[in-house]
């Protein structure tokens, strides 16, 4: 109920910012098919609200009732931010209101108001994520109180525990890749059912922005959750041990499952989606080192320390370790592949955004050359602090992530420094055939909507399964029968169907939101959110793959 | 046939997630279940039996065996192989026992060469252990190439979690009985003095003592354990199946309910 709930709240949450995201876009570019995007986003969110706050509602009764304790001694320490909780949600919820029933009316001269609507509904929506996750970190890694469970430093130090801020900036990232990649899996079914080129044009398009949104946040995920992991490590060593190697260990390996078809998937998405573009023909020679080095650091990221064999087996390696993929299941490996799949899915990005430009500025070759040589240097640097790891003690080790995560962060700020002036004002080779890409390509966003989804609920079982029998860690214990925390197959079952009743839903929402919109046609021209015609989208020249 | 577009999204979503789900059951399987709180207080329990339970705990609810290896050297802790007579000369001047039970309560005052200062007290959350589990634990660690001769009188009475391991725990549990009229329960018709001593009431030492069982027991075991002996097991050291099985006839609820909030001042 809580991960069903949580899923719902990161729809209602992410799909805004993304949604003001691309209404700013369309704003500054006076785009107006950016403007369509953003109002079609937030109807879809309007009519989740009610589900989450339902959902919401049933999650509270159900504390009450199991555990009458837990809610007493949580509400002892956090009463007062009930009252934040609940304002913040009228905020919000009038906000976006206003937001979505002003659109007509705060066009032209007033669109930054609207925007500004945009905006502080965000900012309300990130506002009740921060005090949900409160409660939530507090039960994680306490602090605030004294050895017999009772508040002394005050309700904020409770609050600012160690893995709040972690958990707040880890979730917004999240919620923007979980936005991103809904509304592209929205998009992908519209696509795939569509009737027309222009309509293939408009949802191809509106995949591509939601893909382009998640992907982007995607990237700088993994630091987040590094940072997390960091901090639950300082505020408790054993917390740490018990998440990483202890019972949960094997969890990583599916998490590494996931995040692999996620860059895997992505990065496909972009080759196929470079086929519509005139002028990408130059690149395609690039794919098949990428693919190499994404197979290779997904085969590396999901390598166990410990294999699963027979007692025979065992013996026969010297135990549990393989004498040589054993010396892949270390962090020193992991940490290495993950930072050059990010490296390359970044490289893949950067390709996709030239693919039918060509710089004329007088310093592009200087320019390019630059940017492969500080992608050969953050390559460089990753494998060169992989390596020196195996050398040195743990505690030194884990200072060299911080070092490869720099590394991975500035390169991408610096090639994209040199990027946007270089391209500015570029020759195009050819518009983008939007509409014309391979129908498979939909379906890869389906799978990167449907797998985030369910690394979503993996991480939520990680996130609430390593405080084990204690509702508040070393403060306040689970007695009930309940108190076990379950196997990973049993929890990836239990995911799986609140994966499976979240997409119901949400597709009932969608189907909801598609009756409003047959109500009204004939009308939708006169209503100012008509659907905008795609360039491309008629081009038979194209033709579908 | 042309299959409908939902059919076949539908059918692509949930085939990725059974794959998931699929790979996800067929990796080992682990469930962490709550540690079970071990009473010795008060029992004749034999050097190997202490072991035991030592190495039991070792290996649970002691959490030991994340970070320390036996006859293995671990990068986040030291090696336990031979440490019941490598303690006798940690410190000068200090016994073997000492020295463990140091290093378990109070781990950061000596720290190994080479290790990060990163256990936790073990008589303290999450870990909280009681003083007959820090007993056990002290006597497996001893036998690991030392002589086992710690005894519960060696544990500081100030150590060891109260019941339920968190101390809120303790705190929320009220049960609406009177402990002066649980005491006339105790001492007339439970007869509980016939097997257990229980502070100043005196009694034989047939089953184990009570004078702190509301500091080692959870409220949910003694109620339980009233009812239902036999289904909580026996206490290490005592003979099974000797208390009466027939409390929850024989009882009124009021008794009952007394008697327990009785049992609770018991620390």
């Amino acid at each position: 109920m809580a991960q069903l709930h949580l899923n719902f709240a990161a729809f209602i949450l992410g799909v805004p910012i993304f949604a003001v995201i691309i209404e700013i876009i369309g704003w500054r570019t006076r785009d107006q098919k950016y403007d369509w995007l953003s109002h079609e986003l937030v109807k879809l969110t309007f009519a989740a609200f009610s589900t989450t706050a339902l959902l919401g509602a049933l999650l509270l009764f159900l504390f009450i009732g199991y555990y009458p304790k837990f809610w007493t001694y949580m509400t002892s320490i956090f009463f007062p931010t009930y009252w934040v909780y609940a304002l913040l949600f009228f905020a919000e919820t009038f906000t976006v209101y206003l937001w979505y029933y002003g659109w007509d009316w705060l066009q032209g001269p007033r669109k930054w108001i609207h925007v500004s609507l945009g905006v502080l509904s965000n900012v309300f929506g990130t506002a009740i994520l921060f005090v949900a996750n409160s409660w939530v970190t507090f039960m994680m890694s306490p602090a605030g109180i004294d050895e017999s469970g009772a508040l002394t430093g005050g309700v904020w130090a409770a609050i600012t525990n160690f893995t709040w801020m972690p958990i707040n900036i880890h979730r917004l990232i999240a919620n923007v890749v979980f936005g991103g990649t809904i509304a592209a899996a929205y998009a992908a079914f519209r696509f795939l059912g569509a009737k027309t080129d222009e309509e293939r044009a408009r949802y191809d398009w509106m995949g591509y922005i939601g893909n382009f949104i998640a992907l982007s946040a995607f990237i700088v995920l993994p630091f987040a959750g590094y940072w997390l992991g960091r901090e639950i490590y300082a505020f408790n060593q054993t917390m740490g041990i018990t998440m990483m190697g202890g019972f949960m260990s094997w969890l990583w390996i599916i998490q590494a499952i996931l995040i692999g078809v996620l860059f895997i998937g992505s990065n496909y998405y972009l080759w196929l989606g470079m086929e519509r573009i005139p002028g990408s023909e130059r690149y395609r020679k690039y794919v098949p080192p990428m693919l190499i080095v994404l197979a290779i650091g997904f085969m590396v990221w999901a390598t166990p320390r410990s294999m699963v064999v027979t007692l025979d087996e065992a013996r026969a390696m010297g135990g549990t370790h393989h004498p040589l993929l054993g010396f892949l299941g270390v962090m020193s490996a992991k940490n290495t592949a993950v930072n050059l799949m990010i490296l390359t899915t970044f490289l893949s990005f950067v390709l996709y955004r030239r693919a039918n430009k060509i710089p004329l500025k007088p310093w592009s070759n200087t320019g390019m050359l630059v940017q492969w040589a500080v992608f050969a240097l953050a390559s460089i640097i990753v494998v060169f602090y992989g390596v020196y790891g195996y050398f040195v003690e743990s505690l030194v080790r884990i200072g060299f992530s911080v070092y490869q995560v720099v590394a991975v962060l500035a390169a991408i700020a610096i090639v994209m420094a040199i990027d946007i002036p270089m391209f500015k004002g570029a020759r195009t080779t050819g518009a983008i055939r939007w509409g014309t890409i391979a129908p498979r390509s939909q379906y890869v966003l389906i799978i990167l909507a449907v797998t985030f989804t369910w690394l979503m609920g993996l991480m939520g079982f990680a996130r609430s399964g390593i405080r084990q029998h204690w509702h508040v860690y070393g403060v306040l214990r689970d007695t009930s029968v309940d108190a076990v925390t379950p196997a990973l197959g049993y929890a990836a079952n239990v995911i799986t169907v609140v994966t499976i009743v979240f997409f119901a839903l949400v597709m009932f929402i969608f189907w909801l939101g598609g009756l409003a919109e047959k109500g009204k046609e004939g009308q939708a021209h006169g209503h100012g959110h008509a659907a905008p015609v795609i360039a491309g989208g008629s081009d038979e020249s194209g033709g579908r793959a | 046939m042309r299959i409908p577009v939902g059919l076949k999204v539908a059918a692509v979503s949930v085939g990725v997630m059974l794959a998931y789900s699929g790979y996800a059951n067929y990796i080992p399987q682990i469930e962490s279940k709550p540690p079970q709180e071990l009473s010795l207080e008060g029992g004749n329990v034999t050097p190997a039996q202490l072991v035991k339970a030592g190495e039991e705990i070792y290996k649970t609810k002691g959490t030991c065996e994340v970070c320390h290896k036996i006859g293995e050297k671990g990068t986040r802790a030291p090696d336990l192989a031979g440490v019941g007579s490598r303690a006798a000369r940690a410190k000068p001047g200090q016994s073997a026992k000492q020295y463990l039970i140091d290093a378990l309560i109070k781990p950061n005052d000596f720290i190994v060469e080479g290790y990060p200062p990163i256990m936790p007290a073990v008589d303290k959350p999450p870990i909280a252990l009681n003083r007959s589990e820090l007993w056990a634990l002290t006597a497996f660690l001893q036998s690991l190439g030392g002589t086992v001769d710690v005894a519960l009188a060696d544990i500081p009475a100030t150590a060891g979690a109260p019941a339920g391991g968190g101390t809120a725990t303790a705190a929320a549990v009220t049960v609406p009985g009177d402990p002066k009229a649980g005491k006339a329960v105790y001492t007339g018709k439970g007869a509980c003095g016939a097997c257990h001593k229980a502070n100043d009431i005196p009694g034989t030492p047939v089953g184990p003592d009570l004078s702190q069982i509301a500091k080692i027991q959870t409220p949910d075991y003694i109620m339980k354990k009233i009812i239902d002996p036999k289904g909580m097991g026996t206490v290490a050291g005592f003979p099974p199946g000797v208390m009466p099985q027939t409390f929850g006839q024989s009882l009124t609820s009021k008794e009952y309910l007394d008697l327990v909030a009785f049992l609770l001042t018991l620390k």
